[in-house]
């Protein structure tokens, strides 16, 4: 399999979490966008792991090490939703910054 | 020395002390007992001055050195003149205060007026003693500043505060000349003691033009500050002030200032024939134009105010003449006489509530007192045979007269002299005629106006019953003129006594006969509506010189708020124009700086990718 097919997905998987992340106005939503961003990479980072035919992995080792973080990271930003809904009803990201009422 | 200090020291103290006092009576009892712990003072400094005693004088402390200048000093002087002065200012300022108690008794602002009528008489007492020529301007202006307060006292009308500013302001303008001629007499004497530069002027150190020159700026003070043409007008708009302030500033203070300056400074006029000329010349147009415009007015005030300024009038013709002693004599009857009229103007005014004829006539029977001693006045200016004004009046014919057939002092040409004895022979006419005229409107006929009048209290009547016994027997000391200065007796002219009294007789009886049916000033005809008018000089001095001032301060406002303040405020407001564009960038929407990092970043991408 060449190269491209990978990195195309990978490209297009990134260009659709960007657009999440721009223009979707739920915070949980703008949060799955960080997601395909992340999962973007991992996916070049495996197919450039299996392109230079690694002994080492450690393009895949580095994609566990990012899983792991997206795991964190999700469990911190979803927590930081829930502090948002608790304070201002609702988790629209254009809206929140002021005092909350 | 003590004694010149004390009289203008102890009545600023009783203004200051006034300032503290805590009621009514303690204001009264403080201002009353300062003007008379004054007056006894000034009785002491002034009486042993009369006679053929020398001046006295002297000055505290260090002169006050100045680069290139002549020093300045508290430097205090008494002759006679002075002493006449010093005892008609102190005697009128107790008797006005006197008068003051009962007359203010319930105006909310009489501690004030007391104080400043204090602070009047210490000012007066300092340019009439002054010798440093510094210390009279600074007396001279504070009662500029003093007038200009009580004039406006009651600042609830327009009229007094139109009227006090124009007395200030008018005065003020004229001051200017005395500064100017002190600071050119200090130079070219080389000291500012009045006394060294009239010492000059007898050794004949000063030039011709020097002696010329300062002559008029001082005659253009004395002008503004006695009301003399063309800087008339002030005075007759200074009458809506409490009517015993009139007195004080018609009679001793103010007006009288500018005479004694004159006098004073006697010596470096009669040197002097232009000024000399311009002097004569002045008094003659406004006693003849003031007493023209008396015979016209409303208001019984203000037919005083130009009696003020004629009669003012007669002792700068006096002057112009060289006769001191007939033009201080006039200053003294007619400061015992003119502060009588205005305290029963006052009292009439009290008794009527206004103090114009539509609302007097008929007062003779309910104001016995007042008037009494209103006709006792009315009479003196008018000249009646044994009362003061008629031998000080025709003191000033008579020396006019002596000038003219060649008798007299100075260097005045017979013609000016002879002018002047036209002229004052001609307002004695007009004179007599508004003194009639003023004295049957109010006293006389039937009752107009609806309030009930009355007899004012004792301590608004007893000041004028004072006054009138100097009014009526002052006369018999200016007979023998020889107190005042010390010179040789003036014998009473046979010529103008048998004159003026033919005057007075036939113009009483004509102004009689014409006011049978009402008032004789409606005799006057077409002519009357430009007398009242008062010859247009005040609408001239509102077109050229009011007008365009108030244009050019218009002027001067628009410049400083549309161009000047331009600058600044555009300076503020295109900053707060240029932080709004910035802020648009702040918009506080994370995503909107995401996108715009996303979309930078996307541009380097493909500019990297373009260029490599």
């Amino acid at each position: 399999m060449p190269l491209l097919w990978p990195l195309l997905l990978s490209a297009a998987l990134f260009g659709v979490g960007v657009y999440g992340v721009l223009a979707r106005r739920n915070a949980v939503l703008a949060l799955m966008g960080v997601e395909l961003m992340l999962n973007a990479a991992n996916l070049n980072l495996v197919a450039f792991d299996v392109w230079f035919r690694d002994v080492l992995v450690s393009g895949q080792v580095f994609t566990l090490f990012i899983i792991a973080l997206a795991a964190a990271e999700i469990g911190l930003g979803l927590a930081i939703v829930l502090r948002l809904f608790r304070a201002y009803g609702h988790v629209d990201v254009d809206r929140v910054g002021g005092d909350p009422s | 020395m003590i004694g010149l200090t004390l009289v203008i020291v102890l009545p600023a103290l009783a203004a200051l002390v006034g300032l503290a006092a805590i009621d009514g009576i303690e204001i009264a009892l403080v201002s009353v007992g300062g003007a008379a712990i004054t007056f006894v003072a000034t009785l002491i400094v002034a009486v042993p001055r009369f006679g053929t005693a020398g001046p006295v004088g002297g000055s505290w402390g260090h002169a006050w050195g100045t680069l290139n200048a002549p020093d300045v000093s508290f430097a205090l002087r008494a002759d006679s003149l002075s002493a006449a002065l010093l005892l008609l200012a102190a005697s009128v300022a107790l008797l006005v205060q006197i008068y003051s108690v009962a007359y203010l008794a319930d105006d909310p602002r009489y501690r004030a007026y007391a104080s400043i009528v204090s602070l009047f008489s210490a000012s007066m007492a300092a340019v009439v003693v002054a010798d440093d020529m510094f210390v009279l301007l600074i007396g001279w202006e504070m009662m500029g500043v003093c007038s200009y307060l009580l004039i406006a006292h009651y600042w609830e009308r327009s009229d007094a505060r139109d009227g006090a500013a124009k007395a200030f302001l008018m005065t003020r303008t004229a001051d200017v000349g005395l500064l100017i001629a002190i600071i050119v007499l200090g130079q070219a004497v080389g000291s500012y003691r009045i006394s060294d530069v009239l010492d000059a002027v007898a050794a004949g150190d000063l030039s011709g033009s020097t002696i010329t020159v300062t002559a008029l700026l001082i005659l253009l003070a004395a002008i503004g500050k006695s009301a003399q043409f063309p800087l008339h007008t002030w005075l007759p708009d200074a009458m809506p002030g409490p009517a015993p302030i009139s007195a004080l500033i018609h009679s001793a203070t103010m007006v009288a200032a500018g005479v004694y300056l004159v006098a004073r400074m006697e010596p470096l006029f009669l040197a002097s024939e232009t000024a000399t000329i311009v002097l004569g010349l002045t008094a003659v147009i406004t006693m003849l134009i003031a007493a023209a415009f008396a015979l016209a007015q409303d208001d019984l005030k203000r037919v005083l105010a130009w009696s003020t300024v004629s009669q003012l009038a007669y002792m700068f013709a006096a002057l112009s003449v060289g006769s001191v002693v007939a033009a201080i004599g006039h200053l003294l009857a007619h400061g015992a006489f003119k502060a009588l009229l205005f305290l029963a103007a006052g009292s009439v005014a009290h008794a009527v509530g206004s103090t114009a004829f539509a609302d007097m006539g008929g007062l003779r029977r309910p104001m016995t007192w007042t008037f009494a001693t209103a006709t006792i006045g009315f009479a003196a200016l008018s000249g009646l045979v044994p009362l003061s004004g008629f031998f000080t009046k025709d003191a000033v014919v008579g020396a006019a007269y002596d000038a003219a057939s060649g008798g007299g002092e100075g260097p005045a040409p017979s013609w000016l002299a002879w002018l002047i004895v036209v002229a004052t022979l001609f307002t004695a006419v007009l004179t007599v005629a508004y003194a009639t005229r003023a004295w049957r409107l109010v006293f006389s006929g039937e009752r107009r106006g609806s309030e009930t009048a009355h007899e004012v209290p004792a301590l608004m009547r007893w000041p004028m019953v004072v006054l009138a016994v100097p009014t009526a027997l002052m006369g018999l000391a200016v007979v023998r003129p020889g107190w005042l200065a010390g010179s040789e007796a003036e014998p009473v002219h046979s010529w103008v006594a048998v004159t003026s009294t033919a005057i007075l007789a036939g113009v009483v009886a004509m102004t009689w006969l014409l006011g049978r049916a009402g008032d004789p000033a409606t005799r006057l005809g077409p002519i009357r509506p430009v007398l009242a008018r008062e010859f247009g000089v005040d609408a001239a001095y509102n077109r050229f010189i009011v007008a365009p001032t108030l244009a050019a301060s218009g002027l001067v406002l628009a410049t400083d708020r549309d161009v000047v303040d331009a600058y600044a405020r555009g300076a503020s407001s295109g900053a707060i124009d240029a932080s709004r564009l910035l802020r648009l960038a702040q918009s506080r929407n994370v995503q909107t700086y995401v996108t715009v990092a996303v979309l930078g970043i996307a541009l380097a991408a493909v500019v990297a990718g373009v260029t490599a």
